[in-house]
């Protein structure tokens, strides 16, 4: 015969709400549960190193502009320096090529000086609303008025004609002041025949 | 729902048989839980401790009466169960006969707890707890009858002193099954198993004759002996006489006891005697089942 081992008879006073296990498969519902905590830890970790990952790029980007800023703020002071160096050289450029038409005479009258005569200071002024008219300051290290007679007579060879002259005399200095205006000789014989 | 039901389907726990489900085994019920088995006799209180794993640890046991042992170590016993689970092992107290003619109808033993007078018939007795083993090859069957109120009085010891009984069951009626599960492994009567059972739980002595599949003569008494095995012999010698010659013996102790064997040998001559004792066994066998 045979008698299986079953289990063991219970004497204990039974009480009656006791309830049965829930079905296995419901052990899934717990089981979810967790897993969706670890995923929802595990996207959160994501998340946060995305997070920190993010600012840093951030962080380094708004690094990269200031540089970038700085360097463009460098560049336009450059530019700006540049700038005004290239007006400087094309004042000068202009002055040079305004000062030309004055050479001539500044030859001439350099030249007219004498063996006893010296230029102390000479100045050609050209006024901006009247450019055809010349104000000239020369004082001469000279002790007669000859001089200043060759040179008058130079600059006037040079078809420039002096108005309002005033000259002083003082210490072996002469002090000559005069407003020249050039006169074309074309226009003058022209006006001359018209006559 | 409350909060306690969704703790308990968050820790599993809903998912587990209730700590005092007495239709789930031990081991289900408490999967990794320090528990305590007692063994209660009439002046004897025996106890040891169930770790996480299940293996059972050392056995301890003190001869006074029980209840003033239980107040005065309580506090010794009760860290070895963590929730103050216990199963305790009745050992004194208790009726095993052998019966005929009960009812056989599918469920029987099952109904016991619910309808025991539609199983026992006249033999059932107000404010008893039985239990059964029919023999499937016979009519005759193994009752064990428990007094109700004795059940009650010592779940209410164990609950004065702090512990919670998740069982009460009868340790020699369990290794008397245990015994009879051992050697009756085949169907049918072809090859039937003779042999004289005899149990030692704790003090109580159960002896069953199997002839030829039938169960001839059972005797059970309870506080049969203490540390002097003689008692045992003593009640068990009357039974040599009316042994057939071919019965052998089998014999089942809640623990190992090394001058038994030899004892029995001695009183039933020429018989092979066969022990299936092991340490712990019935404390392994409350866990497994």
């Amino acid at each position: 015969m045979q008698i299986t081992e079953r289990q063991i008879d219970d004497f204990k006073s039974e009480r009656k709400d006791i309830a049965p296990p829930l079905p296995v498969v419901l052990r899934l519902v717990p089981l979810l549960f967790y897993c969706s905590i670890a995923v929802a830890v595990i996207l959160s970790s994501i998340f946060a190193i995305q997070f920190q990952l993010a600012v840093q790029k951030r962080d380094s980007h708004k690094a990269q502009t200031a540089s970038l800023a700085a360097q463009t703020q460098d560049a336009k002071n450059q530019r700006t320096a540049l700038e005004s160096q290239i007006k400087k050289a094309t004042d000068i450029q202009n002055w040079v090529a305004s000062s030309r038409p004055l050479q001539p005479l500044l030859v001439e009258i350099i030249r007219s000086m004498g063996p006893r005569s010296s230029i102390v200071d000479l100045r050609l002024d050209r006024e901006a609303g009247n450019p055809s008219q010349i104000k000239m300051g020369l004082r001469m290290g000279t002790d007669s008025t000859k001089q200043l007679d060759l040179t008058v007579e130079k600059i006037a060879l040079l078809n420039y004609r002096a108005f309002s002259p005033t000259q002083t005399l003082g210490r072996g200095e002469l002090d000559y002041k005069a407003t020249l205006v050039h006169q074309d000789p074309l226009r003058q014989q022209t006006g001359e025949v018209s006559q | 729902m409350n909060s306690i039901d969704l703790k308990s389907i968050l820790n599993f726990s809903a998912f587990r048989p209730e700590p005092d489900d007495s239709s789930a085994s031990w081991k289900k019920r408490f999967p990794a839980e320090k528990t305590v088995f007692f063994g209660l006799g009439r002046a004897m209180l025996s106890w040891r401790g169930i770790d996480r794993s299940g293996k059972p640890g050392e056995l301890e046991s003190v001869r006074a009466e029980p209840k003033e042992i239980l107040a005065q170590t309580s506090d010794h016993i009760k860290p070895l169960a963590e929730q103050g689970w216990c199963a305790v092992s009745l050992n004194t107290r208790y009726v095993i006969s052998l019966e005929t003619n009960l009812s056989r109808r599918t469920g029987s033993e099952e109904m016991l707890k619910s309808n025991p007078r539609g199983v026992l018939g006249g033999r059932y007795e107000r404010g008893k707890r039985y239990a059964l083993t029919h023999n499937p090859e016979t009519n005759s069957s193994i009752l064990l009858t428990f007094d109700e109120d004795q059940t009650r009085k010592t779940e209410s010891m164990f609950s004065e002193a702090g512990f919670r009984v998740g069982r009460v069951c009868c340790g020699a009626y369990v290794l008397l099954k245990h015994a009879l599960a051992q050697t009756n492994t085949e169907k049918g009567s072809e090859k039937s198993a003779n042999t004289f059972y005899i149990v030692c739980c704790e003090g109580a002595v159960c002896a069953l004759v199997q002839d030829q599949d039938r169960w001839l003569e059972l005797r059970s008494r309870t506080d049969v002996y203490e540390e002097d095995l003689t008692p045992i012999t003593d009640l068990l010698a009357p039974f040599h006489s009316r042994l057939s010659p071919e019965i052998g013996i089998t014999l089942v102790c809640d623990e190992p006891m090394e001058e038994l064997p030899d004892r029995l040998a001695k009183v039933f001559p020429g018989r092979a005697v066969s022990d299936l004792s092991q340490p712990a066994l019935l404390a392994s066998l409350m866990i497994q089942n």
